[in-house]
């Protein structure tokens, strides 16, 4: 309906929209941070479902024993024409087992990727549900579970992590588990505090007193009012659940060979790094652009989207 | 004060109560045979037996719980299975590098993240400002271990015939055994075991070299440090300027700044003595809650450079399954956490008042 209207309305009225995220995109669109976050994290996406376009080599088979794959084997610098090498092309070389590390670099962005976004959209979908029950029944309710939320807390993130995937295994799924953990106190918190705000103001007593039932409440009116906090933080949370999913197959905790993995590829080379840096710097430097990516976009975001900041 | 501090206390005992069953949990959790585990495969029925009523293992779990905590209560944390040795003794034996760690990261980063974040607000929108930005935005996105890596590789091996090298791995250099200070001070004598907490400071190689006066292990000391150091303090400096940029551009917009300016200060006293004292506040907070960083960096960190300290040992520990070491350590260092926390908040309170009556 805001659509018909704004459409037969002079343009200065258009820009006057009062959809949120109409006028949140609009800043997003001017924040040179948030247009090089979106750029970044576009340009992963793209590399991680066209992998195997982008990739010139299978990033699990070794080159040993494969025809014209002479005397440059395993883990030799990078091999280009424009650096006089005429050889087999090798981007960024091959790694320790004689694999292509470029390759391997390009198939990690699934990995990075998806780690990333399912993580932080578990613990939102679990914080929440816990975060908005606390703030919804309030009581004894509220307090076991925040009371758990600041046990959880206690813990720094990287090491609680370690010490769930020590019971449950090493392994990618794990240390997925793992992270997700650690991130749920941050949105319980947040949906908790929004709730909290949101429960006591008119509109929701007078839904009430129109006979809608808690979960119509939760539903319809708190959690789309809660949700902008959540997504910002969600942007940021991305980022940091990469680096500890790298963190954590770094030290082999995580996704397990062959496995391309980034954090696992760096800790496959970390000690020939005097030898060999080019295989621990190029999938460190792949996971920090993605990071960076996810934490310029967060940023633009909650200038975007959070009108407080826009008044000043 | 005093009744905001015996709430926050009592805030916290929750928590560390916790924590402790968390831990317990945790622990019997993991899969396996702890007789098995600790005495081997070949453990016949009747030594497990014995095993599990020394350890207290037949009884009802509750009782298990108040075994344990009566246990830590008394700083028992048990026998590490690796090394066949008291938790306790390895944690005083190598907490301390990575408390020297830490503190130097922390220095690191508040000595130069507060001034950079400073000066950006005060010029904001200037070249110092948007460079500073993305410096920051770039450092909160380094993976701690690649940071470490990288500068190993161009201080150890580009830059190794300069004056800038620094060594890659260890403490000091290795063949180095520094004197305890209580014994060059003859506070105990040689070949006697002194206390704890004097053995533990002395650990502190820094402390050490400046308590003995050595200034040659001062410096050896510090060139070992200043690569971990600085891999472990890269991202909490990123967020402490970001931190204080932030706060001082909110305070340089309030009307009280303007105030202080109407009624002619130097600009000088207007920053310094009126902004900075209250966009500093946040800036504690936030230096508080890095001490969680610190600790998962120093975990990363050590395993790169080398060093003894308790994340590397804990790290090592999971591998090797050491249960009870990883379950001390965790423990201490999750209440070492959460005392943090409630100092920093105890001086938040005592530094803003509105804190404190809220």
């Amino acid at each position: 309906m805001a659509t018909k209207a704004t459409a037969t309305l002079p343009p200065e009225a258009a820009y006057r929209s009062p959809n949120l995220w109409l006028e949140a995109l609009r800043n997003l669109r001017h924040s040179p941070s948030a247009l090089l976050g979106m750029t970044i994290i576009g340009a992963l996406v793209v590399i991680a479902i066209a992998a195997p376009v982008f990739a010139t080599h299978d990033p699990i088979k070794t080159m040993i024993g494969v025809p014209g794959e002479t005397g440059r084997l395993p883990s030799k610098p990078p091999c280009l024409p424009i650096l006089g090498c005429e050889e087999p092309l090798h981007i960024l070389g091959l790694d320790l087992n004689a694999r292509d590390l470029y390759s391997r670099i390009i198939f990690g962005t699934r990995t990075s990727l998806s780690v990333g976004v399912i993580t932080i959209s578990l613990s939102i979908i679990a914080g929440t549900a816990l975060g908005v029950t606390a703030g919804f029944l309030g009581g004894t309710v509220d307090n076991v579970i925040m009371r758990l939320m600041d046990v959880v807390l206690a813990f720094p993130a990287l090491l609680l992590a370690i010490s769930i995937v020590t019971i449950l295994g090493p392994g990618l799924t794990n240390a997925l588990l793992g992270i997700t953990i650690t991130f749920i106190p941050q949105y319980a918190r947040l949906s908790r505090a929004s709730v909290l705000s949101i429960k006591e103001q008119e509109f929701v007593a007078a839904e009430r007193a129109l006979g809608a039932g808690p979960l119509r409440i939760v539903v319809a009116h708190i959690l789309p009012n809660a949700i902008t906090p959540i997504i910002v933080q969600g942007t940021l949370g991305v980022g940091t659940a990469i680096l500890d999913a790298a963190a954590l197959s770094f030290l082999g905790l995580g996704a397990q060979p062959p496995t391309p993995e980034w954090g696992q590829i760096l800790s496959e080379s970390r000690n020939y790094l005097f030898t060999s840096p080019h295989l621990v710097f190029f999938p460190g430097f792949a996971i920090m652009v993605t990071v960076l990516g996810f934490n310029l976009l967060g940023d633009g975001m909650r200038d975007a989207l959070d009108p407080r900041l826009n008044r000043v | 004060m005093l009744k905001f501090v015996i709430r926050r206390l009592t805030f916290s005992i929750p928590v560390l109560i916790g924590i402790l069953l968390v831990t317990f949990t945790l622990a019997r959790a993991i899969p396996g045979d702890p007789c098995l585990a600790v005495l081997g495969e070949r453990a016949t029925e009747d030594i497990c037996e014995a095993f599990f009523r020394r350890n207290g293992l037949n009884e009802p779990l509750p009782v298990q719980l108040l075994i344990y905590m009566r246990n830590i209560a008394q700083g028992d944390l048990g026998d590490s299975l690796r090394f066949h040795r008291p938790v306790m003794d390895l944690l005083v034996e190598r907490l301390p590098t990575t408390v020297e760690l830490g503190t130097f990261a922390l220095l690191f980063a508040i000595s130069v993240g507060v001034p950079l974040g400073v000066l950006s607000a005060y010029r904001h929108k200037s070249a110092v400002d948007v460079g500073t930005m993305i410096g920051a935005n770039i450092g909160v996105s380094m993976p701690v271990f690649w940071l470490g890596l990288m500068l190993a590789y161009l201080f150890a091996v580009l830059l190794k015939d300069t004056p800038f090298a620094l060594p890659p791995s260890g403490r000091l250099t290795p063949g180095a055994s520094p004197v305890p200070f209580y014994i060059v001070h003859g506070m105990v004598a040689e070949g006697e075991e002194a206390l704890g907490i004097l053995f533990f400071l002395s650990r502190i190689n820094t402390l050490n070299a400046v308590l003995t006066l050595n200034g040659g292990l001062l410096v050896d000391a510090l060139r070992h440090l200043i690569l971990p150091a600085v891999a472990v303090g890269t991202i909490p400096l990123a967020i402490i300027a970001r931190m204080s940029r932030s706060s001082v551009l909110e305070v340089l917009n309030q009307d009280y700044v303007r105030t202080a300016r109407a009624k002619g200060l130097r600009e000088r006293a207007v920053v310094g003595r009126h902004a900075l004292k209250n966009a500093m506040l946040p800036v504690i907070t936030v230096i508080g809650l890095n001490f969680g960083l610190v600790i998962s960096g120093a975990v990363l960190t050590e395993t790169i450079f080398s060093l003894t300290g308790v994340g590397r040992t804990l790290v090592d520990s999971i591998t090797s399954r050491d249960y009870t070491l990883v379950q001390g350590f965790t423990v201490v260092i999750a209440a070492g956490f959460v005392l943090i926390n409630m100092v920093v908040d105890i001086m938040y309170g005592y530094l803003d008042p509105r804190i404190r009556f809220n």
